[in-house]
């Protein structure tokens, strides 16, 4: 050891390029620990909560299996717990360094877009700050980083959905007019507008149905009925039978049955001309192929930044 | 001798029964009168929440930018612009809900803008005085509240019940009274009755 400085430096070195070496390998676990949460609107129907719990448990196996992904959770945004507090508290007990939430709602809202990152600490929203504050749902800035995906790109997802339900109840399509009844909202009506749009007319395309009409149940409509029956009256006007089909995530008593249903029983002659399934988008392998996406995305780009920051 | 005695300790007790009656209707009806109160604002506050907001007064004001943007072209500078159309010194944070629009936050106010149409909406929200708090109360908000709520309801049911036996005689339950209490069942039951066989 004639020169001890110059080996130490050499020696430094050499830990430092197999440091980075490693980073480099793709899908490499490079001491992060990654938490994925399913985060959805919450409901008190145990029927849809079931739904996204069921969602949950289908792709927890596949979600596991990505290196570095070490929990799946589920959080209610509203309601109910499991909190996304509660969670986020969860898994900062279980030592997370990352947390990739999956929106699970059909488009953007407020509530993807201003009410989760607001409970996360990652916004302040000044309306949504005062909703969570009224309804009781705790803010929580977790330790782990939290990545918001976008919500659900339902465009492509929706179109096949929708297409597989409609084709279920269609029995004479030059006949039929279309009627999807979703939940809406106000600040970004265009975009659901456009959505809904867009998916009638690759359904339209596909099986000849002529006729078609849009409602929201949800908020925007006071969750009233009113607007179920309005549209399928417009549709009834130039078409003999109207297929009802609810554009909601999941089952939820309130909407499928009482608010369609009511809708619905409020049209003249409804047993022969409407044809109504209370059913929901999920369960649908596309939904679950589509979170695992993402999250792959997600857990790659969180890679990446490791990767980086090591250079 | 007997039938005397009988008599005065059932005269006694219907006294002292009454007495006791109006006392407690009294005392519950003083110390109920602000939550009464604050339950029936809220009430009505609620009852038209389609129609307004009962905890919130939320302000808009509607902005138009000299051309439509992209959001490449967005930048933190081009933010205190937009700040400057509705009087906000300094912004929180910006973001994108969709490709074409962005919305910029202040202290309790947004600004959601549309960069193809090139309006925008600045929004400011602040709470009703008092309706918040009533509302709060009234909806169990509070933590807990709700077994506050059930003792409060069930001294209410005290209370009306107390008030039946008040007075006696002429304007009692069993004359007047009776038919003022039968009056108040029609509202309700001519409503049900409505409501089933619509």
């Amino acid at each position: 050891m004639r020169h001890p400085v110059r080996w130490l430096i050499v020696s430094l070195l050499i830990v430092l390029f197999a440091g980075n070496s490693f980073a480099d390998v793709p899908g490499a676990d490079v001491g992060k620990k990654v938490g994925v949460l399913l985060v959805n609107h919450g409901s008190r129907s145990a029927t849809w909560r079931n739904a996204l719990l069921q969602l949950e448990s289908s792709v927890t196996p596949s979600l596991l299996a990505i290196p570095s992904v070490k929990g799946v959770k589920t959080a209610f945004m509203e309601y109910t717990e499991p909190s996304i507090a509660t969670r986020m508290r969860e898994f900062d007990a279980a030592g997370m360094t990352d947390v990739i939430i999956v929106p699970v709602f059909l488009a953007v809202s407020p509530h993807t877009f201003d009410d989760i990152p607001t409970i996360l600490g990652m916004k302040e929203d000044p309306r949504s700050l005062q909703q969570i504050k009224i309804e009781n749902i705790q803010r929580y800035t977790p330790r782990a980083r939290p990545h918001l995906t976008p919500p659900l790109d339902f465009t492509d997802l929706l179109q096949k959905n929708l297409l597989r339900r409609v084709s279920a109840l269609s029995k004479d399509p030059a006949r039929e007019g279309l009627v999807l009844i979703g939940y809406g909202d106000e600040t970004y009506d265009k975009e659901w507008i456009e959505l809904f749009n867009k998916v009638a007319d690759f359904i339209r395309e596909r099986t000849g149905i002529v006729g078609y009409s849009y409602g929201w149940c949800g908020h925007i409509a006071n969750y009233n009925p009113e607007e179920t029956t309005a549209a399928i009256n417009t549709v009834l006007k130039t078409a003999d039978t109207a297929l009802v089909i609810p554009v909601l995530v999941a089952h939820d008593e309130m909407f499928q049955i009482k608010i369609i249903g009511d809708g619905i029983a409020r049209v003249p002659d409804n047993k022969r001309r409407v044809v109504y399934k209370p059913d929901a988008i999920l369960p649908d392998p596309d939904v679950e192929r589509w979170v695992m996406t993402v999250a792959q995305e997600y857990v790659e780009k969180i890679q990446g930044q490791v990767s980086q920051a090591k250079r | 001798m007997m039938m005397w005695w009988k008599r005065l300790v059932s005269q006694f007790n219907r006294e002292t029964l009454a007495r006791l009656n109006v006392a407690v209707h009294r005392d519950i009806g003083y110390t109920c009168t602000s939550l009464i109160l604050a339950y029936c604002l809220s009430g009505i506050a609620v009852n038209h929440i389609g129609d307004w907001n009962p905890d919130f007064v939320i302000t808009k004001q509607t902005v138009s930018l000299p051309r439509s943007l992209t959001k490449e072209q967005i930048t933190p500078e081009r933010i205190e612009e937009f700040g400057r159309l509705v009087k906000e010194d300094s912004y929180k944070i910006y973001d994108f809900p969709t490709s074409d629009q962005v919305k910029i936050y202040y202290d309790n106010a947004s600004l959601h803008v549309n960069l193809t149409t090139g309006e925008g909406t600045y929004e400011k929200v602040s709470r009703r005085p008092l309706l918040y708090q009533v509302n709060a109360l009234h909806l169990n908000r509070l933590q807990g509240w709700k077994w506050v709520s059930d003792v409060f309801a069930f001294i209410l049911i005290v209370l009306s019940l107390t008030g039946l036996f008040i007075l006696r005689g002429k304007y009692g339950l069993a004359r007047r009274g009776r038919w003022l209490v039968l009056a108040g069942l029609v509202p309700p039951i001519v409503a049900l009755l409505i409501f089933e066989i619509k």
